[in-house]
């Protein structure tokens, strides 16, 4: 591990993951980021929350009690910002998973077998691919109950497409090697061949695919929810953004609502950007 | 003062930020923010709010409501008498009055009109329910209309049914592919239809043959927006000058606007909670999938009383709404019911604990008697606010809520096949409580397929009922008015709905353009969505042109600023990019 973080000595330095700068602040700010949402919901307490129990006057602007100001109904903008991290967070990873993994299976399944199965496979990868993501992602998340799992599996049916080519070409420059030929003439079943060569140089780039599939993962979630076609009952960055709009925070000219909200998905997605960026670098050192 | 406002001008002109106001030579303009879309011009289609609306500025009714009380006064018809066995009706349509195109009106085109609804099913399309009860209607001569039912039928002052020119739509082959769009649209009404780009802009121009003498004003402009909030921000910087149906917030954002004046109205509008009370079709099959529970009348008065109305009122309304009672609005004054001190149920959670105990459903360990689903609409601010309090209150009385806000359709689906325990819903009332009573009758229960009929609760009670066919008949207002507070009283104590408020219409308008709008009623009333169109018509143009916007340099100032930051990061973040490249 600590070779990966600080491996080798490229042109003018270390290329490990350590020697990008950008890619560690980012991973300081997903650090950042995930201790919020762990703990917020362990430490604010339930009342504060709820818009039957708060006792402060709406639209109350930024100041000492209430740090970011409070919401059309009084609760602490900056007490929502905090809870909400933990939902965007909890999409945007569990809809990255799905699509990677979604993605990684056909791209190895079509690049492997090859002949009448990739055909197919590849077919339903162009046809989620030119589809467009957002409308099929609104489309699917109206049909379907409203929850959690429903923008979940809307993201994650919708991004994996990409992941999928990627992953298939890797595959296809991977068999290609003497190596697996040499493994498949000492008598390699496609289970062998999958399982220790393919899927070991796969991993990183899936690795670094992933990463960046957060990032984009939490701006759909943050758009659905915008939309309103998230989970109502559960506070999100993107849901905060819902009810500042629904609830007239521009004319309002109530900044501290529309704000930090916006901020926030900002400069996560931009941390997983980074952090998938210096991946990268790392992981596909250019020669 | 005149050099000032030219130069005024020529500043505003060089930054072509003219705005387009009401200067002495151009036409006076009445801009009016609309949201909702147009269905049909074809006032016989028609049944949006926003195309009702366009309607009864182009055509009049037989009858009208006055601005000042609603009461019923002069519309095409000036005269009218029930013969005493009230089933024939005689209205006499005076001479002088015009179409826009110059011909008289005349008896006869109301008795066209009238007959092409009676002979045509597409043209019952939106306004049948008032001519299912007739038998006839003739034209003896030009100015008397003969209206013959079948029953006897109390609306007969109120059909709400466009009259048209005969000698337009006798043309037209088919009412169902007619979009009524040859411009101008002859009328009789106040206003012309000119011009109508869909989802872009209605303009009209003032009749001025209208009998009423012409609007005030040149020409009436609808002008579409994407939401309320971008109308509200229009008519700060002065694009429009009329705004309805605003959230509290906005409302309250245009507090300390200058030129703006805002108009807090009693609204036509209440917001419900329905209760399933085991939802039966017309033949008394159970349908739909709610909860067995709230078949009992005492667990549905308990929900009633374990929610806080007073807090709905001032925490989701922000204030700007009435606590709700009985179906009809408090702006319908005298058709209006308030529960006495025996009938009112307050809010107290304990003795709806107690009630829940005594009906037979005790608290299970986890501290829960029986969940409930409650269905509302995501996108409309008042569910979604209102359902976290129903949540928690709820709640408190150990019955947990599942909250599922979904889209328009599927709310619309939940509750005409009675899939729902609670659910969210809302009726705007007429001036005759017929039609909102109509609703909550055994008759308007569904049939076997969950369609053709308009029940709004699933409620069907043999005394309501009996109470709803006595007051139909009943042509002694005072005790039609007695009946009808009775039906409200029943409904209140069967509980198969909450109402929960009563609205209130937020308008805003601009006056440093328009003087004065007429309200309906006079005190307390709406501008916009009113029972006529006397707040367009009456509208007054202030006497001076307005100031052209002094903030439109300010803001253009602001947009060039943000293009170069914009500019300067784009061109920063390439360079980046290019050394990142070389770097690697």
């Amino acid at each position: 591990m600590s070779g990966f973080l600080t491996r080798g000595t490229g042109r003018g330095g270390k290329t490990g993951f350590l020697a990008h700068r950008a890619g560690v602040a980012g991973a300081a700010v997903l650090a950042v980021a995930a201790l919020v949402a762990v703990i917020a919901p362990l430490l604010i307490p339930a009342d504060a929350l709820d818009v039957t129990r708060v006792t402060a006057a709406p639209w109350q602007s930024p100041g000492a009690d209430h740090w970011l100001g409070t919401d059309h109904t009084g609760r602490s903008v900056a007490l929502l910002v905090a809870q909400g991290a933990g939902t965007s967070l909890f999409v945007g990873l569990t809809a990255a998973v799905l699509a990677v993994g979604i993605g990684t299976l056909v791209g190895i399944v079509s690049g492997h077998f090859g002949g009448l199965l990739a055909g197919a496979l590849l077919r339903v990868t162009d046809f989620f691919l030119v589809l467009p993501a957002l409308v099929l992602a609104i489309a699917l998340s109206t049909v379907l109950p409203r929850g959690l799992g429903t923008i979940v599996l809307a993201i994650g049916l919708t991004s994996w497409p990409s992941t999928a080519r990627m992953v298939r070409a890797q595959t296809l420059t991977i068999e290609a090697r003497p190596f697996v030929e040499r493994a498949r003439a000492l008598g390699g079943g496609h289970g062998h061949v999958i399982g220790r060569h393919v899927l070991p140089s796969v991993v990183p780039l899936v690795l670094v695919n992933a990463t960046l599939a957060v990032a984009s993962a939490i701006v759909a979630e943050s758009t659905l929810a915008f939309l309103g076609l998230g989970d109502p009952t559960r506070i999100s960055w993107g849901a905060m953004l819902h009810q500042a709009q629904l609830h007239g925070a521009v004319p309002q000219r109530a900044w501290w609502f529309l704000l930090p909200p916006g901020v926030a998905i900002v400069v996560v997605v931009l941390a997983f950007t980074l952090v998938g960026r210096a991946l990268e670098a790392v992981v596909t050192p250019k020669r | 003062m005149r050099v000032k406002l030219c130069a005024l001008l020529a500043i505003a002109m060089t930054l072509g930020m003219a705005t387009p106001s009401a200067t002495a030579q151009g036409p006076v303009i009445l801009k009016v923010a609309i949201v909702q879309q147009i269905d049909s011009m074809n006032p016989f289609l028609a049944v949006f709010q926003s195309s009702t609306e366009i309607n009864r500025l182009m055509y009049d009714y037989l009858t009208a409501y006055a601005a000042d009380d609603q009461r019923v006064t002069e519309g095409l018809a000036n005269r009218w008498e029930p013969s005493p066995d009230k089933l024939t009706w005689t209205f006499t349509v005076p001479e002088g009055k015009k179409w826009s195109d110059g011909q008289l009106v005349t008896a006869h085109d109301v008795a066209f009109t009238y007959n092409l609804m009676l002979n045509d099913e597409v043209a019952r399309t939106a306004n049948g329910s008032f001519v299912t009860n007739f038998a006839s209607v003739a034209a003896p001569d030009d100015r008397t209309v003969v209206i013959r039912t079948k029953a006897p039928q109390v609306t007969m002052l109120a059909l709400d049914i466009p009259i048209v020119p005969r000698h337009v739509w006798e043309k037209v082959p088919s009412i169902k592919d007619y979009a009524n769009d040859r411009m101008p649209v002859v009328g009789s009404g106040p206003f012309v239809l000119t011009d109508h780009v869909a989802g872009q802009f209605i303009k009209l121009k003032a009749n001025k043959n209208y009998w009423r003498g012409p609007a005030k004003y040149d020409e009436l402009h609808f002008v579409y927006f994407q939401n309320s909030d971008a109308a509200v921000q229009a008519l700060t910087k002065g694009e429009i000058d009329l705004v309805n149906r605003m959230a509290p917030a906005q409302f309250d954002s245009l507090g300390d606007k200058p030129g703006v004046t805002r108009n807090k109205a009693q609204g036509r509008r209440f917001v419900e909670l329905l209760i399933n009370p085991g939802a039966q079709t017309r033949t008394g099959e159970p349908i739909g999938d709610g909860h067995a529970a709230l078949k009992d009348v005492r667990v549905r008065r308990a929900l009633a009383q374990a929610i806080d109305l007073d807090a709905l009122v001032q925490r989701v309304s922000l204030g700007y709404a009435e606590k709700g009672a009985g179906l009809v609005p408090p702006v319908f004054g005298k058709w209006h019911w308030q529960p006495g001190e025996q009938e009112l149920r307050k809010f107290d959670p304990a003795a709806a604990n107690a009630a829940l105990d005594a009906a037979g459903h005790p608290r299970k360990a986890d501290g829960t008697r029986f969940g409930l689903r409650l269905v509302g609409r995501a996108g409309r601010a008042y569910d979604e606010q209102a359902s976290e309090y129903l949540k928690r209150q709820l709640g408190d009385i150990g019955i947990p809520l599942d909250v599922r806000l979904v889209s328009d359709n599927q709310l619309n689906e939940a509750t005409t096949v009675a899939t729902y325990d609670l659910a969210f819903s809302g009726w705007a009332t007429n001036v005759d409580p017929d039609f909102v009573l109509g609703l909550h009758t055994c008759a308007q229960r569904p049939g076997a397929d969950g369609k053709g009929g308009t029940s709004d609760a699933y409620f069907c009670d043999a005394t309501y009922d009996q109470l709803y066919a006595r007051q139909l008949s009943e042509f002694d207002e005072g005790k039609r008015v007695e009946i009808v507070k009775q039906m409200q009283a029943r409904f209140y104590d069967q509980v198969p709905a909450v109402v929960l408020a009563y609205e209130n219409a937020l308008e805003a308008y601009r006056s440093d353009r328009f003087a004065r709008f007429t309200t309906q009623p006079a005190q307390g009333g709406v501008i916009m969505a009113q029972n006529g169109m006397w707040g367009y018509y009456g509208a007054e143009p202030a006497g001076r042109a307005a100031p052209p916007s002094s903030r439109g340099p300010a803001l253009a100032i602001g947009g060039l600023v943000l293009l170069a930051l914009v500019v300067v990061g784009v061109v920063v973040a390439r360079r980046r990019k290019a050394t990142a490249g070389e770097r690697e």
